[in-house]
């Protein structure tokens, strides 16, 4: 895979070369939020291409524009310029249900309705390839059962989910979208609201799923999360992306104090060979 | 340099467990023989082949129980509203009458009189509460029903600016309707979205509810008394006003509203998840919500002009649906019996309780239906706790 090798300088022309081949790619994409004269610019003029087969994580300051990237290449936001790449299509120009075959979605805000067990959820990850006349078949029975053990929730499996503990629940919604049985999955903050241990299970979930040969991209806050269990790295501030390319070249201690202003110095975790900080002290004061 | 599609399917670094779960299906099911999969735990499957591909319908267990067992009580209900009254008739009888033999009197009580005002509670009462159930669903607020949110009132202000002759001369079943779709209209304009803003659009539908409440007041009391008597039952909600037009507008549009319904159900079902989740998973959000909205109206506008607005139906209806039926799906057929059953059942009651005098459907629903609002409010506490 092509990584860009002078992260900071040279990731546009590493842009243009993973295009061709990258499943999901953004292009000179300009979005924004809001309606009327509240409405303000949060993507602006960005370019990103996701490696086949890898890890992504996008990180950077609340407000950056992480989750409305995110929310772009899932077409459920609609950009003012430029397009996302799908498979070499206008993902915007492309039916829900078409993207739904190719791309799996976790959002931030997952609810589900009172009493719903963990495998009636999954079987709803069915639902882009069912129809009316079409509602279970033995396709839809394997892979159901297939997330279920990739998620390690079959004891599990007719457990209501209000009953169970937050990293259940966080596999029990990956497990949906393992069943859609797509080679794309966005995960927007999967671990926000875990514990140590099930940011872990949540983490090794998703590893296991990319070495499936799954391109995975997921929005994380934690820095130290993101270079541990990413292949590769795209840093954003203001709507623009800062830094790309594999954690151990892109993250440099001034690239820390730009997105979170903070300084700090760098290690290299022995046992993992990825970046961790140490020393970390707010820069605002200075 | 390797491409996706080689890595996808050949990845060296495959997991053990996981790989299958992402390697495209090796055979169709259409062209493989083997039998049908085991359906779902809790649901029963319908199966068949037809040119080599193979369908296949799921029932869930529990709601097919909960609306047989819900329509057997209404069919008792149904024949107790039959035989009670001033003329109390034995159930045998009743039937007898019904089908048009044995005593003439019984003949004519039974066909001409409870049977017209039978079939009236049966249809307001699964219109309203389906109307209930697909806003409830489309807005994600179980409080987001037509009763609470204006459409009702504005339905009913045109419905009696029609009995009472005021402005344009339609019949009363299009211009609830109108009233109807204008109250709709008025609380999206306000609210601006609903996706996002369920709160925003529940407040501003009780603001415009309230509008057209004291428009209907304002109708009233400009007219002369008479006028005013005979607009009254619409006000309150009673099925004493009916007229056979207006029911026969009804019937037919419950019955396309109950097929439109069942053709939107799993995109109803994946609507009860965020906006985000449903369209990750394929289901064109606006478009469905849309259609459950356009149902939802002309259902309410169609029960008004028969039988005025008996909000509290369309609350408690999908409430009694909810919670005797799983929650794979939403419950629109359990609805539409539970709400026929509350709106005979009330019926009933207001007519026997203090016989000869008869309590509106309306008020009596209104008494019922107050400690079952509270009941909605204070619910999810006590879940919490649990």
């Amino acid at each position: 895979m092509t990584r860009a090798s002078n992260a900071t300088a040279s990731f546009p022309d590493a842009v243009a070369s993973v295009d061709a081949e990258s499943p999901l790619a953004a292009r000179s994409l300009h979005a924004s939020y809001g309606r009327g004269r509240g409405r303000r610019p949060v993507i602006d003029d960005l370019s990103l291409a996701l490696p086949a087969g890898q890890v992504t994580a996008i990180v950077g300051p609340n407000g950056c524009g992480k989750s409305t990237l995110l929310a772009s290449l899932s077409r459920l936001h609609v950009p003012d310029a430029g397009a996302v790449v799908l498979d070499g299509d206008d993902i915007q120009q492309l039916s829900a249900r078409e993207v739904a075959r190719k791309l799996a979605l976790l959002p931030q805000e997952t609810h589900a309705p009172e009493g719903l067990t963990v495998s009636e959820l999954i079987q709803f990850g069915r639902q882009p390839h069912q129809g009316m006349m079409r509602q279970w078949s033995a396709e839809d029975r394997r892979v159901v059962d297939e997330a279920l053990s990739a998620a390690n929730l079959h004891a599990l499996a007719e457990r209501p989910l209000d009953a169970m503990s937050g990293g259940q629940r966080q596999r029990a919604w990956i497990a949906m979208a393992i069943a859609q049985q797509t080679p794309l999955l966005l995960l927007d903050e999967p671990t926000s609201a875990l514990d140590l241990g099930h940011q872990l299970e949540v983490f090794e979930l998703i590893r296991e799923l990319a070495a499936a040969g799954k391109t995975i991209a997921m929005v994380v806050h934690d820095l130290v999360s993101a270079c541990r269990y990413a292949d590769h790295l795209v840093a954003m501030l203001d709507g623009r992306i800062v830094a790309m390319g594999s954690p151990s070249e892109v993250v440099t201690p001034e690239l820390v104090r730009r997105l979170y202003g903070v300084t700090c110095d760098l290690l290299l975790d022995p046992a993992t060979n990825s970046p961790i900080l140490t020393n970390v002290r707010s820069a605002r004061g200075e | 340099m390797t491409s996706r599609s080689i890595a996808y399917a050949t990845s060296p670094r495959t997991a053990p467990g996981i790989n299958a779960a992402v390697t495209p299906p090796t055979a169709s099911p259409a062209d493989s023989p083997a039998p049908a999969a085991k359906a779902p735990t809790g649901t029963r499957q319908l199966t068949w082949r037809f040119r080599g591909h193979r369908g296949a319908v799921l029932f869930d267990r529990r709601g097919v129980v909960t609306n047989l067992g819900l329509a057997l009580a209404l069919a008792l209900v149904a024949i107790a509203s039959l035989c009670l009254g001033s003329l109390a008739i034995s159930p045998l009888a009743a039937l007898q009458g019904l089908a048009g033999f044995g005593d003439p009197m019984n003949v004519f009580v039974v066909r001409e009189l409870r049977l017209s005002r039978l079939m009236a509670g049966l249809a307001t009462g699964a219109a309203f509460a389906l109307s209930g159930c697909l806003m409830q669903t489309l807005a994600r607020n179980r409080l987001a029903t037509p009763g609470i949110i204006g459409i009702d009132n504005g339905a009913t202000a045109f419905a009696v600016a029609s009995v009472l002759g005021v402005g344009v001369g339609l019949a009363p079943p299009p211009m609830a309707l109108a009233g109807a779709v204008t109250a709709t209209v008025i609380t999206f304009a306000l609210a601006s979205d609903i996706g996002t803003r369920g709160y925003r659009f529940l407040v501003a539908g009780i603001g415009v509810g309230a509008i057209f409440g004291a428009l209907t007041q304002l109708l009233l009391a400009q007219v002369a008394i008479d006028a005013a008597n005979a607009a009254y039952p619409w006000t309150v909600g009673s099925l004493n006003a009916r007229d056979a037009a207006s029911l026969t507008w009804l019937e037919i549009g419950l019955g396309l509203g109950l097929i439109a319904a069942l053709w939107f159900k799993r995109d109803l079902a994946c609507l009860r998840f965020a906006d985000s989740v449903a369209t990750g998973l394929g289901v064109r959000v606006k478009r469905s919500r849309f259609a459950a909205l356009a149902v939802s109206i002309a259902l309410t506008g169609l029960a008004v002009a028969v039988a005025g607005p008996v909000g509290m139906v369309s609350l408690m209806g999908p409430e009694i649906a909810r919670q005797l039926s799983s929650p794979r799906g939403v419950p629109l057929f359990g609805a539409a019996l539970s709400g026929a059953l509350v709106m005979v059942s009330a019926d009933l009651v207001g007519r026997l309780l203090v016989a000869p005098i008869e309590i509106p459907v309306g008020i009596v629903t209104a008494i019922v239906g107050a400690p079952f609002l509270l009941w909605i409010l204070l619910r999810p506490a006590a879940r919490f706790r649990r």
